[in-house]
């Protein structure tokens, strides 16, 4: 973070109140810090490439294409959004003490808390953006398909008769339904809740360690733990004591509604947004616990 | 310091057990998900897809599999083939492609396999085996509908399946039990508003290869008094069939949908 950033207001340090402006400031450096580095644009290549490449689905009939390519583009989505929460978050708080900008900006009327917050707010911009990109590239491959298939189903029914030309548009209507399926938004808000929850997990190991492997590693195994949750919670439900300790975990598993939208479930808004305040106020508290450590924590 | 870090952790993850207790059970409700990674299910995919089930890559690990199972296909694996798409449905119970794909494979493909496999000794051991993938694929359908019972497909499969295959696995074929079960599953489908036009007329059919001719003329009559306007039917089909079953039944003039002209 460049030191011209952060604008320096003349009050002294006790005075300073909150300000979104400052957050905001931090925010954005951090996500053109973020953009700039290799590992993002490596993840975010690997995840327009995986979803690039699913247009290729074509030996299977119209129903299964359009299946594997949700299928596959809302995964690589999750998965890559997953990462780029994990690393991108990881690297914020060391880089700074690395390079000892975090030194500067401290000295200046700035608090810690607005320093965490517009570093995690960067974070959650540098995954909007990483999404954004994703779902623009998934929105053209489905549209691709689906000029692909219209064309390719129109001339099979060329010279055909009347009859089978109603048919043939039925079908047509059906892949245009199946193409612009809101029902996914669905999934790619639950998807950016579960991103959200794991950036704050991420931002909070980081804020006790200094270790870029043990920033990356943790949040990975919490992701894991917090994944298979719900099976412990089915198999050992009873065991009282090991579900306390496991409270503390999230429930990354309750965030997976991609594939039963895929399946044409129509999932009610209302679970989404039970979902959605699940992953805020886990976020939140954890954004807090974060605070608590980076407060009293020697720089 | 770091104690009440743990105790506000804890504190959350005990305050927001209710919530999500509430949004497992509806979950449950709703039957979202699909199996969980058991160890069995682990011998069953391999280590790697294993951890990409982990990742929450559910519908990408079946999708593969299902993939994979296509090549099986292609190499005449069948039952390769046939143990991705069991892995494939567990992990999606929900996706009526899996079970309805699934089925054909069984009864059509491995079926006939196994009935032209030249390992068969003696015709009979042909058509014992051919029959044991139909059996296989009608149990395979059961699952499907307790996992999908609100949707017309798996009903028409199991009527389809009834109609086309098990008609004929019997000593003296065909069978009409087979067809009076098809009748049943596709009376289930018709149900269906949005069943497919061609649901109802095989319903209609099977009741006739079942034997109630007189059910079968009543079923196409429904169809034919249905608004022509608004439905889409293959009327010049049902008319045909109603003719015929007027005929054959012998309908007095005055009762028939199609009078025959009096001489």
């Amino acid at each position: 973070m460049t030191e011209s950033a952060i604008a320096a207001p003349s009050m002294s340090r006790e005075r300073v109140g909150f300000s979104a402006h400052r957050v905001s400031v931090i925010a954005v450096n951090t996500l053109t810090e973020a953009v700039r580095q290799k590992v993002f644009i490596l993840f975010l290549l690997i995840g327009l490439v995986f979803i690039a490449l699913a247009v290729f689905f074509a030996q299977f009939t119209f129903g299964e294409q359009m299946k594997f390519i949700k299928d596959t583009c809302l995964g690589v989505i999750s998965v890559i959004t997953t990462l780029i929460a994990i690393v991108g978050t990881a690297q914020l708080l060391p880089s700074e003490v690395e390079n000892r900008t975090i030194y500067t900006i401290l000295a200046k009327p700035v608090r810690r808390f607005e320093f965490l917050l517009g570093k995690f707010c960067g974070s959650l911009l540098l995954l909007l953006l990483s999404m954004a990109a994703m779902c623009i590239l998934f929105a053209a491959v489905l549209w691709i398909k689906e000029q692909g298939m219209i064309r390719e189903l129109s001339q099979s029914y060329v010279g055909e008769s009347p009859a089978a030309h109603v048919e043939a548009q039925k079908q047509i209507e059906q892949i245009q339904t199946e193409v612009l399926d809101v029902e996914l938004v669905k999934a790619l808000v639950a998807d950016l809740a579960k991103a959200t929850l794991i950036a704050s997990v991420t931002l909070l190991v980081s804020t006790f360690s200094t270790s870029l492997v043990f920033n990356v590693v943790v949040p990975f195994m919490v992701y894991v733990v917090g994944m298979l949750r719900g099976t412990a919670a089915e198999m050992w439900g009873a065991h009282r004591l090991f579900m306390a300790v496991l409270a503390v975990f999230p429930d990354f598993g309750l965030f997976s509604i991609a594939d039963e939208i895929n399946l044409g479930k129509v999932v009610p808004w209302g679970h989404i947004g039970q979902i959605v305040t699940y992953g805020v106020a886990r976020t939140l508290v954890i954004v807090v616990a974060a605070h608590l450590v980076f407060s009293r924590r020697e720089i | 310091m770091k104690l009440l870090v743990v105790i506000v952790l804890f504190g959350i993850g005990f305050a927001l057990l209710p919530l999500e207790n509430a949004l497992r059970t509806e979950r449950l409700q709703m039957k979202y998900g699909g199996a969980h990674v058991t160890f069995q299910l682990r011998e069953a995919i391999g280590q790697n897809l294993a951890i990409a089930l982990l990742a929450g890559m559910r519908g990408i690990v079946a999708d593969f599999l299902w993939i994979q199972g296509h090549g099986f296909w292609e190499k005449r694996e069948w039952l390769r083939q046939y143990r991705n798409i069991e892995v494939a449905v567990t992990l999606q119970p929900q996706s009526i492609m899996f079970w309805d794909l699934g089925q054909w494979h069984m009864a059509w493909n491995i079926g006939y396999g196994a009935f032209s496999d030249p390992k068969n000794r003696t015709k009979a051991e042909a058509i014992k085996r051919e029959r044991e993938w139909h059996e296989k694929a009608r149990q395979f359908i059961l699952r499907g509908i307790e996992n999908i019972p609100n949707r017309y497909e798996l009903y028409f499969t199991m009527g389809w399946l009834y109609f086309e295959k098990l008609s004929k696995d019997c000593d003296d074929p065909p069978c009409s039990e087979a067809f009076c079960k098809s009748a049943d599953y596709l009376a289930m489908a018709t149900s269906y508003p949005d069943a497919p036009q061609f649901v109802p007329r095989l319903y209609a059919r099977a009741l006739e290869k079942c034997g109630d001719l007189k059910a079968a003329y009543e079923e196409w009559k429904r169809l034919w008094r249905l608004d022509h306007s608004t439905t889409e039917q293959a009327w010049s089909i049902i008319e045909r069939e109603i003719r015929r079953l007027e005929d054959y039944l012998q309908i007095p003039n005055q009762q028939r949908v199609f009078p025959q002209p009096t001489p």
